[in-house]
Parts: structure tokens; C-alpha cells; sequence
């Protein structure tokens, strides 16, 4: 009688064991997800940031593109408006030039506006 | 419930039933863990991820803010370079035509009837600045002879206009480069006014800018005040 009883509660305590190690795997398995989560989190972060990157040399490339293009165009437009002034001024010249002449040798002597003649 | 100790079987059954139970307990327990872990997994993780990309997202952002800066200063540098080169190229042409109007300074004092008109001319107007009982008249010596008669007509003139008289000495002391026109100095030698041509075109060439602007090339159309 003795001896089943210590068996009983022999086989009881066997069973809490075997209890006790069944929820230890359950929190070592929450304790690995985890460390997973973080791991997991880490790698989409990296994509992520992959993806962006790449985007963003994309747009950085054709913007560079964009200049170079403009700086063509602006150059090609000063060019022609060069020549616009040079034949502006070459039509204008001459007659400029006389203008200034004319008015080298033109004077018109005035007695100041604050003195009056004085009458003999 | 049976009130007599229990036979082997009982027992044995007991035993079982208790064993099933505790063993339910903990399966029902971990499997709770394991549901937890999982949603807590999700929960960290998508926390985890949505913050760095934030920040990543602000990182770009700003990246690309930096760019789009950079090219417009960029364009806005192109832009100025050009109008630079342009206003440069008025500046030559400008610069050339006073070449040219200073090497055909040199041929209006061979002009002779419109030359002496202009000594006379000048003479006056610099005795009607000068105002004073004497002056000296600083000329070229290829001048002096015409000088001299300008001077004299000058002085009737300035008597006309000013009804004062004025003391005149020709000075033929002018250097033959200039190429012509006359020095007039006050008789206490402190004043002097300088009316040779090349002065004179000098001050022209300052003066009438506006004007040359606008028979060169146009009117300004970013122009909006002429007061």
C-alpha cells in the first residue's frame, strides 16, 4: 500500500515535470519569435532602404541629364542674341557716331540764369 | 464519491485522470504562450520596421530637397552667366564706337569754317563760366592764328551777352596731339575750364549714355521708371 502510494505520487510528480518542460519550450519559443521579429525587421528595414536609395539615384541621374540639356539650350540662345546686338549695332553705329560728333563742336553759350546782363 | 478506500483499479483510474489533467493544463498553457508570441512578433515587428522608415523616409526627403536646390541654383548660375556674356558684348561695341568717334575727332579741326565757329562758340561760353576782368586762352600752336580771331570775336560776343569786358591772352601752348579746342584759364590762374575736344567728347561720351543705349540697342524692356 505504501509503495502505490509513493508510485502515485511519483507518477504525479513525473507528470509536472513533463508539465513544466512543455510550457519552458512555449516561452523559449516566444523568447526566439522574438529575436526573430527583430531580425525579420532588420532585413525589411535594409530593402527598404535599398529600394529608396536606388530611387533616389534615379531621380538624382536624370536631373543631371536636365542640366546638361539646359546649359546646351542657354548657350545656343546667348549665342543668337550675340548676334542680335552685334547687328543691332552695326546698323546703328555710324549714325550714332555722327550724333556724338555733331554735338562735340555744338555749344550754346548762355550767361548763367542767376546774373543779368549788365547795362552800360 | 465512494466512501471506502479504493481498489487497485480506482486507483490506477484516478491517477490517470490526474496525470490527463495536469498534462491539458500545460498544452493549454503553452499553446496561450504561443498565441501571445505570435502576436507580439507581429506587433514588434511592424513597430520596428514602420519607425526606421521613417526616418529613412526623412532622410531621402531631405537628400532630394538638397538636389532640387542645387539645381536651381545651378540654373539660376547659367541664366546670370549668359546675361554677363551679353552685356559684355554691348560693353565691346560700346568701347568701339568711342574709337572710332575719338579717331574722327582728329578731322574737325580741319573743317575750318565750322572749326572757327566752334572756337568762337567755346571761347564765349567758357568767358560766361569764368566771369572774370581777365582769362588766358590756352591754345595748340597750329591754332593760334585762329584762335586769336575767335578770341576777338568771342569777346564782342561776351560783351553782348554779359555787358562786362573781358582781358584775353592766347597761350599757344596746347601739345599738337590734342586734337583741338581751347583751355581757358581764369587771370588768377585757379579756375580752369577745359574745352578741347577731346574733354568734350569725354564728357559726351558719359553723358548721353541713356541715349546711345536706346539708338544702339533699343529701349530696356525691364524697365519700369523713367522719372
Amino acid at each position: 500500500m505504501a509503495t502505490q502510494q509513493s508510485q502515485s505520487i511519483q507518477t504525479l510528480l513525473e507528470a509536472e515535470k513533463e508539465a513544466a518542460k512543455v510550457v519552458q519550450q512555449a516561452r523559449q519559443f516566444r523568447v526566439q519569435k522574438l529575436k526573430d521579429a527583430r531580425t525579420q525587421a532588420t532585413k525589411e528595414i535594409e530593402e527598404y532602404r535599398r529600394s529608396k536609395e536606388q530611387e533616389f539615384k534615379a531621380f538624382e541621374a536624370s536631373h543631371a541629364g536636365n542640366t546638361q540639356s539646359a546649359s546646351v539650350a542657354i548657350d545656343k540662345e546667348t549665342d543668337v542674341k550675340r548676334k542680335e546686338i552685334t547687328a543691332q549695332y552695326n546698323k546703328s553705329k555710324d549714325q550714332v557716331v555722327k550724333k556724338l560728333l555733331d554735338r562735340v563742336v555744338l555749344v550754346k553759350p548762355e550767361l548763367h540764369r542767376n546774373l543779368k546782363k549788365v547795362e552800360a | 464519491m465512494a466512501n471506502r478506500p479504493l481498489n487497485d483499479d480506482e486507483v490506477i483510474n484516478e491517477m490517470n485522470k490526474m496525470v490527463a489533467f495536469i498534462k491539458q493544463e500545460a498544452l493549454e498553457k503553452a499553446r496561450e504562450i504561443k498565441v501571445k508570441a505570435d502576436e507580439e512578433f507581429a506587433i514588434e515587428k511592424a513597430k520596428l520596421v514602420k519607425q526606421e522608415q521613417q526616418a529613412i523616409d526623412v532622410h531621402f526627403e531631405k537628400k532630394r530637397k538638397g538636389a532640387e536646390t542645387a539645381q536651381k541654383i545651378a540654373q539660376s548660375t547659367l541664366t546670370n552667366k549668359s546675361r554677363l556674356k551679353l552685356l559684355q558684348q554691348r560693353e565691346e561695341h560700346l568701347q568701339d564706337l568711342f574709337e572710332v568717334a575719338r579717331s574722327q575727332i582728329l578731322d574737325l579741326a580741319a573743317q575750318d569754317g565750322r572749326y572757327v565757329q566752334f572756337l568762337e562758340g567755346v571761347v564765349v561760353q567758357g568767358l560766361l563760366s569764368l566771369m572774370e576782368p581777365s582769362a588766358t586762352v590756352r591754345a595748340r600752336a597750329k591754332d593760334e592764328e585762329l584762335v586769336k580771331k575767335a578770341v576777338a570775336s568771342s569777346q564782342k560776343q561776351y560783351q553782348e551777352i554779359s555787358g562786362r569786358a573781358i582781358k584775353v591772352d592766347v597761350e599757344p601752348s596746347l601739345s599738337n596731339a590734342s586734337a583741338g579746342g581751347v583751355v581757358l584759364i581764369s587771370g588768377t590762374g585757379r579756375i580752369t575750364i577745359d574745352n578741347t575736344l577731346d574733354e568734350r567728347l569725354r564728357l559726351l561720351e558719359d553723358r548721353m549714355l541713356p541715349e546711345i543705349r536706346y539708338d544702339l540697342f533699343g529701349a530696356n524692356e525691364n524697365r519700369k521708371f523713367f522719372n
